[in-house]
């Protein structure tokens, strides 16, 4: 029973990390009707950023946070290449931001080297209910909760929440009554960036991050943007944690080498009821 | 007879080149027939069938390790090389059937999906020689020849590259490339036409399968030595990018597409191994040249170089009639 907790609390722990990817995926896709591919790299610039600035001296909470503002700005310089310029189709897009996501390994390898990198999160363990884990996955739930509260509010409270939304649901009605539909993209494309940077801040104490670790995020990210249909973002958290619990457990009580395997198996199998629930005509893009 | 021209020129040329080729270059020459041969079918399947693949490495891994299994086992080389596509164009059609219910992104990432568990399955069989890879590939002989050196490999490749452009050239001159062509457009309106959609672009996704099958098969005998490591996500991404520089759907443009990227990453690569050059360099500066070639092109020529050369050249050439329309017409 105690095991099972455990591999429980880690696992839910790992899923924020999807869920946090998968959120900004969400927002992205809603407003702009992009899948950003290069959605994980926000998150490896973060955690690499964090462990340079660590490691040169700035202190705890500043440094996240300042990691964070950097993957907002790598979101932000993805949006304006893949939709700054008027007309250019979403499909298009995707392939632009699957090209930005293999500029970021040019960028990453030549900053930060092709070494994994690390650094120390929440210090200590705590112990509950028999199950023994590390203090910093009490972090990433509270912090994942926090935002997932905040974006809730954002988009539901605010006008600026409300701009995104119209974008959302009709860009050409949003236009007519004044919203600048590609601001509010270029917003959506930062706020995607530092949700992914947060994901990458947060994970990173727990898991060794390279440069090419985004390939998991992204698929991991995917999975779960996928279970909320790519637009809803609580759908989304809910997939994200089912898909951590799930890795947790497989590599719990089985084998570790097919924590990928559960993931991808997955998405597949969401992707495909999806599929086969949706109609052809629905599927084409208008 | 002038339309045959550039075809003639290029055949003429790939035809010349091996024996005036030193060994290195020899090497990357084979390396782009090669990558030739995948992009060809990826340009099929995204420009004709309206699929993206991001998977398409899978499928060159699938060839690879069908040839050098069998081989290594002590079966006829030609065999091989002649199961490499069958056995990958039958994998497609197995996980085509549930896989091209997707569409778009989600069919992107299916298949990005796919290489990844095919590369950490193949990790762990030790029967396929595991993460350390499979070793002691014969090398092909056929009839009692034996393609021993790089030059009769080129020959090969090449051989292969000119009955694949023949093969995609008349499927897409045919009735169902017609078909084809009408489902990448709307797939609704093909299928209201009497197109079998779903067949269809099973075909071409087994086809395109094939075709990368068939370039495992000759890169298992060339390099005599296959590892999970040599087919990485990065590879399929690759073709993308060869496939949408080029053109896509237009079968040039995968020759073009290719040819660009692997003798630009070859310069770049001299360059980055040059010394006082820090060892990054060379995996910086390729990373960089597909990022940047797949935005610029993608942004800025939306159909690839060859459709807009061959737009620009007709423009020049013909004399046209007041009023005529000249070449693509804006959409």
């Amino acid at each position: 029973m105690s095991d099972f907790l455990q591999y429980l609390i880690t696992g839910i722990g790992g899923g924020c990390a999807f869920a946090l990817v998968g959120s900004g995926l969400v927002v992205v896709h809603r407003v702009t009707r992009v899948v950003n591919f290069a959605q994980g790299s926000f998150a490896v610039i973060a955690a690499m950023t964090a462990s340079t600035l660590l490691a040169s001296g700035f202190p705890h909470g500043l440094a996240e946070a300042s990691a964070v503002a950097v993957g907002a700005g790598a979101g932000l310089l993805v949006g304006l290449v893949a939709i700054g310029r008027p007309g250019t189709p979403p499909g298009a897009s995707l392939i632009i931001t699957l090209g930005m996501a293999v500029f970021a390994y040019a960028v990453e390898v030549l900053i930060w080297g092709d070494q994994p990198r690390s650094f120390a999160g929440v210090p200590g363990a705590v112990e509950f209910g028999g199950a023994r884990f590390q203090a910093h996955y009490l972090l990433i739930i509270g912090a994942t909760a926090v935002v997932f509260a905040g974006t809730g509010l954002l988009f539901a409270r605010t006008d600026v929440g409300r701009a995104l939304s119209a974008c959302a649901s009709n860009p050409y009605a949003a236009k007519v009554v004044g919203i600048d539909v590609v601001r509010m993209g270029l917003l959506a494309f930062g706020i995607g960036g530092a949700l992914g940077g947060l994901a990458g801040v947060l994970v990173t104490p727990i898991q060794l991050v390279t440069f090419d670790y985004d390939v998991t995020l992204i698929v991991g990210g995917f999975a779960a943007a996928v279970f909320g249909g790519l637009t809803r973002p609580m759908h989304t958290l809910v997939g994200g944690l089912l898909l951590g619990v799930a890795q947790s457990l497989v590599a719990g009580y089985g084998n570790a080498a097919y924590q990928m395997e559960v993931a991808l198996m997955l998405l597949l199998v969401v992707m495909m009821r999806q599929a086969a629930r949706t109609p052809a005509a629905q599927q084409e893009p208008v | 007879m002038l339309r045959r021209v550039p075809a003639v020129a290029v055949a003429v040329t790939t035809l010349a080149l091996p024996p005036l080729l030193s060994g290195s270059h020899l090497t990357v020459y084979i390396l782009l027939g090669l990558a030739v041969l995948v992009t060809v079918g990826l340009s099929l399947l995204m420009g004709y069938a309206g699929q993206i693949s991001l998977g398409q490495a899978s499928f060159y891994a699938i060839g690879g390790y069908t040839a050098g299994l069998l081989c290594v086992h002590g079966l006829p080389t030609v065999l091989g090389l002649l199961a490499a596509p069958l056995v990958s164009a039958v994998f497609a059609v197995v996980v085509g059937v549930p896989l091209l219910r997707l569409r778009g992104h989600h069919l992107a990432f299916a298949t990005l999906a796919m290489q990844l568990i095919l590369l950490s399955l193949v990790a762990r069989a030790d029967w396929a020689g595991g993460a350390i890879g499979l070793q002691g590939i014969p090398r092909l002989s056929v009839g009692g020849y034996e393609f021993a050196d790089d030059l009769s490999y080129a020959y090969l490749v090449w051989a292969a590259v000119a009955v694949t452009l023949v093969v995609a050239r008349n499927i897409v001159g045919s009735r169902p490339g017609r078909g084809l062509r009408a489902l990448a457009g709307s797939e609704t309106a093909a299928a209201a036409s009497g197109v079998p959609v779903g067949r269809y672009r099973l075909t071409v996704f087994a086809l395109s399968a094939a075709f990368a099958g068939l370039a495992g098969g000759i890169y298992a005998f060339y390099l005599g030595y296959l590892a999970p490591g040599s087919f990485p996500v990065l590879l399929s991404i690759e073709y993308v990018v060869m496939a949408v520089v080029g053109g896509l759907g237009t079968l040039w443009g995968a020759l073009v597409g290719a040819t660009a990227i692997i003798l630009l990453v070859q310069v770049l690569n001299t360059l980055g191994t040059q010394p006082g050059m820090p060892d990054y360099a060379p995996s910086v500066l390729s990373y960089a040249v597909y990022a940047v070639l797949l935005v610029l092109v993608v942004i800025f020529l939306p159909h690839g170089i060859v459709p807009a050369v061959r737009d620009r050249l007709i423009r020049r050439t013909s004399v046209a009639p007041e009023g005529a329309v000249v070449g693509r017409p804006v959409p």
